[in-house]
Formats: C-alpha cells, structure tokens, sequence
C-alpha cells in the first residue's frame, strides 16, 4: 500500500476544489445580477441569460483546470508530505481562483461603465455644428 | 496481468464516457435555452429561423463535443493502478472541460462582437 497516501490526497483535494468553485461562483453571481441588469439597460432576460452563460463558463473553466492539475506526480511517503503537498495545491488554486474572480469583477464594472457612457451619450443633445 | 490492465482501462472508459457525456448533454441544454435569446435579437425577433437555427447548433454541439471526448480516448496511458485510474479520469475530464469553456468563450465572444455590428442586442434604438 504505498500508494494510498496519493489516493487520500486525490480523496481530500476533489471535495475540495468542487466546493470552493461552487462558492465562490455562487457568490459571484448571485451579485453580478445587479451588474448585468445596469449593462443591458434594465432588461431582465438577456441580463439572466448572459449571467447564466457567464456562470457556466466559470464552472467549466475553473472545474476544468482544477482537475487537470490535480495529478500528483511523486509517491507522498508520510503524513507530513501529503500536508504539505496538498497545501501547495489547494493553496495554488485558490491563488487562480481569487484572479479569476476579480477579472470577473473587472470585466463587470468596466461593461457597467461603457454602457452607463453610451447612456449618457445617448441621452444627452447632440449640439449643432457651430456656423463659421 | 495484462488481463486486469485492460480491464482497468475500459473501466477508466466507461467512467470518463459517461461524466462526459452528461456534462456535455447538461451544458448543451444550458447553451440551448439561454442561447436562443441572443439568436432572436441577432436575427429581429425571427422565432421560427431562431428555433431553427438553435436546434442545429445544439446537434453540432453535441456531434462536436462527444466526438472529441471518444477521440481522446486513444491518448490514454495504460492503467496500472487504481490512484491512476483516479487521476487520469479526472485529468482527461478536466481537460475535456477546459476545452469546453474555451469553445464557449469564443462562442461569446463572437456573439459580442456580432451584436457590436448589429448594436441590436445591447441599445436597442434608444
């Protein structure tokens, strides 16, 4: 039974990885509701389905990597190694997952800001040409 | 021996085909009723063509994504162990996912930029 402390690893860091991305995505958008309704001018649909499309991305992409970068290449010989390798792993992950989020955040309030310009734009007279 | 290898292998197999297959299938349906949104406003709220259209990408999607998930199954090293059979299902699942979510955001990405042309999706005659 060498090999069941890689076993145990693989056991601990799904559970995991799974849970983490689904908090952090739940969390994220159940807010950028409010984000998607001031990009798409108060349209609820397209402002769900957008934020729905975004959401499965997000799980695609993160699930995706996580679970790509889960093999652990060497045997992990005692507790002390699997400690340290798994808190290398799930610690690296949650490093990528807090990028993600915020260039999620960023991606939201920069759509928010182009449309509340092209609002103000639109709203406001365009002034007649001056007459030379 | 070799015996048991294989048969690890088909395992992996069976176990990779069939997450795969209903994340595809779940996803696709995702795509599938938040999509059609988007299609409808590209083609002036054309419900007949959209419906149509929908249904044609949900097939390929399927067609493109299934046969890619079997055609990675030639790349599969041989299973010796069951922390491999692990590992290389999840590796394989997880590269299938990531390559899901790079076809999705070039999906959006394209929308962004039709609707752009069009500017009918996001200020609609303001």
């Amino acid at each position: 039974m060498q090999t069941s402390y890689n076993f145990m690893a693989y056991l601990i860091y799904l559970p995991v990885v799974i849970l983490l991305t689904w908090y952090v995505a739940h969390t994220l958008f159940k807010n950028s509701k409010v984000f998607m309704l001031d990009i798409f001018g108060g349209k609820a649909e397209i402002a769900g389905a957008t934020n729905k499309l975004f959401e499965t991305g997000f799980y695609l992409l993160n699930l995706g990597f996580a679970f790509w970068v889960m093999t652990i290449a060497v045997d992990i010989a005692s507790n002390r190694r699997l400690l340290e390798i798994l808190s290398t792993k799930i610690g690296g992950f949650c490093i990528y997952l807090g990028i993600m989020l915020f260039f999620n955040l960023y991606l939201f309030f920069r759509g928010r800001r182009i449309s509340k310009e092209k609002a103000r734009l639109a709203t406001v007279p365009v002034p007649p040409p001056a007459i030379s | 021996m070799s015996g048991t290898f294989a048969l690890m292998n088909t395992l992996a197999y069976i176990i990779y085909l069939l997450i795969t297959y209903l994340v595809t299938v779940r996803v696709g349906f995702i795509f599938y009723r938040n999509g059609r949104l988007f299609i409808l406003n590209l083609l002036h709220q054309d419900a007949a063509l959209t419906d149509f259209i929908n249904k044609i990408l949900l097939v390929g999607y399927y067609l493109l994504n299934l046969g890619y998930a079997a055609l990675m199954l030639t790349t599969w090293d041989t299973i010796h162990t069951w922390t491999e059979l692990l590992s290389s299902i999840t590796a394989m699942t997880g590269k299938i996912l990531l390559t899901l979510a790079l076809i999705h955001f070039c999906n959006m990405t394209g929308i962004y930029f039709i609707s752009k042309r069009d500017q009918s999706i996001t200020h609609s005659k303001i």
